[in-house]
């Protein structure tokens, strides 16, 4: 098997099972979109019936709850590992670590793009916003925020899973850094969401895939230390 | 009794054709805080050999064997695993080294089936070639009939018996086995027992360490005793105690010393 299929191999096998403890542990799962739906309609109440505030407050919301979500996702699928010592063998296992990172990322890429999935449609029955015409722009919005937000989420989450404060902890680290990741994602919801009359879109989106492209590659750089002791 | 195939690494060849040690290690010392759970422990150790690693709690055989393992960097002294220089290239060693913790480290929601797929992937089995050798794993520690419910539901001995057969799907040249007896009943420990034997003849370099000082050490080739974080004793084929280290003649800084 060469180096490449075998790290295809073990960051698949790394997602799956990532992804089947996610699916049978269903309350973590749910009740992590229960709370980022909490988050949607308590912001809804605050703001009040005004449509047009509703719906300029939408893309922010919708971000600060997938944000929020997401940090409860990127803890527990690291948390899975800490459990009955899971992470030091994860670590003596002859691998590459790259693949390691791979397999954790596309697991919080995959959990992320799920929770946006789910999301967006809340967003746009609660602030009554037409998303019709928009839905494949606000997808490729959602794909290249859950792949940014899950390569930095998983680097962080790798740090602080041995920490004891690591609930407190992987916010105060990430939030600063994934700031304009949120930025660029709620400027391209925006313009998706408006028709992109000024035509900054595609800056957005470029913008996006660069954030993503470093963060990957710095993620899949340095996780390999946070392995070690 | 189910057939139980054992799946070793390749033997190397250290320079000009001698075989390297299994285990090496000068003045291996480990400081947590300014208390040391090892303190300059030079220890080798012949390829091939079982050796019994006793001593009182906190006497440091799960700190030696953790290191041994890469699971933690020593604070001073060197290691090589195999004639590998296992802290300069930890990478290399960890396809050779493979170490059954305390903890069991299952994934609770995986049935254990799945929990053992995982591992044969991580250990460089294809899907395919992987499928017989967990089959085979599983009825060897007797858990082919429970293999498809998950570990949550698992007792102690049961997750410790697994652990097992995560070993078993592995291909370790130095296997470190910390308290295997640990939490199973008399049929559980006898399995133990047949496995070490099984893993002795096939020529897997086996280190023991337990509180059942006479079951391993009739075992065992060879007993190396650790008390206070430094090498107490060591006896038997194939394992020889290296110079006292510089840092227990300086008395390195130790709660562990003063035992």
């Amino acid at each position: 098997m060469t180096d490449l299929r075998r790290g295809l191999a073990v960051a698949v096998a790394i997602a799956r099972k990532d992804a089947i403890s996610e699916l049978r542990g269903r309350q973590a799962a749910g009740s992590t979109l229960f709370f980022a739906a909490i988050v949607l309609l308590l912001f809804g109440f605050a703001l009040g019936p005004d449509s047009q505030r509703l719906g300029e407050a939408a893309p922010g919301l919708l971000w600060l709850a997938i944000a929020f979500g997401g940090l409860l996702t990127m803890a527990r699928l690291h948390q899975l590992e800490a459990d009955d010592g899971a992470f030091e063998q994860l670590a003596l296992y002859p691998v590459d670590r790259r693949a390691i990172y791979a397999g954790k990322a596309l697991a919080g890429a995959a959990a992320m793009l799920v929770l946006g999935g789910l999301l967006l449609p809340v967003v746009a029955i609660l602030y009554g916003i037409p998303i019709g015409a928009a839905w494949l722009t606000l997808l490729a919005v959602v794909v290249l925020g859950a792949i940014g937000f899950a390569a930095i989420g998983t680097a962080y989450a790798g740090l602080t899973v041995r920490m004891r404060a690591r609930e407190v902890m992987l916010p105060l680290l990430m939030l600063p850094i994934v700031a304009p990741l949120l930025l660029a994602a709620v400027k391209a919801t925006v313009a998706a969401l408006g028709g992109d009359p000024l035509g900054e879109l595609g800056s957005w989106l470029q913008l996006l895939v660069a954030f993503d492209v470093i963060m990957l590659v710095v993620g899949a750089g340095t996780y390999g230390f946070l392995l070690e002791d | 009794m189910p057939q139980t195939t054992i799946y070793v690494a390749p033997r190397l060849a250290g320079t000009l054709g001698t075989i390297p040690p299994a285990v090496a290690t000068v003045e291996l010392s480990r400081l947590f805080g300014r208390s040391a759970a090892l303190a300059g422990v030079s220890l080798t150790v012949e390829m091939g050999r079982t050796v019994a690693l006793l001593g009182p709690n906190g006497a440091g055989k799960t700190t030696l064997l953790r290191i041994l393992a890469t699971a933690i960097r020593p604070s001073y002294g060197s290691l090589s695993i195999d004639g590998i220089d296992a802290l300069g290239d930890p990478e290399q060693v960890r396809g050779r080294v493979v170490y059954l913790s305390h903890a069991t480290a299952h994934y609770d929601d995986l049935t254990a089936e799945e929990n053992l797929r995982f591992a044969a992937t991580m250990f460089g089995w294809g899907e395919r070639e992987g499928m017989p050798v967990v089959q085979d794993a599983l009825a060897t520690v007797d858990l082919d009939g429970v293999a498809g419910e998950r570990v949550r539901t698992y007792s102690a001995g049961m997750r410790k018996r697994l652990a097992l057969a995560r070993v078993l799907v592995a291909r370790p040249s130095l296997l470190l086995l910390d308290e295997p007896h640990a939490a199973l009943d008399a049929d559980g420990m006898a399995l133990v027992d047949r496995l070490i034997g099984l893993w002795r003849d096939a020529g897997v370099t086996v280190m023991i360490a337990s509180h059942q000082a006479e079951r391993v050490s009739s075992l065992a080739d060879a007993t190396v005793r650790l008390d206070g974080g430094l090498l107490a004793e060591v006896s038997g084929a194939g394992v020889a105690a290296g110079p006292v280290g510089a840092s227990q003649r300086r008395g390195i800084a130790v709660a562990g010393l003063d035992r």
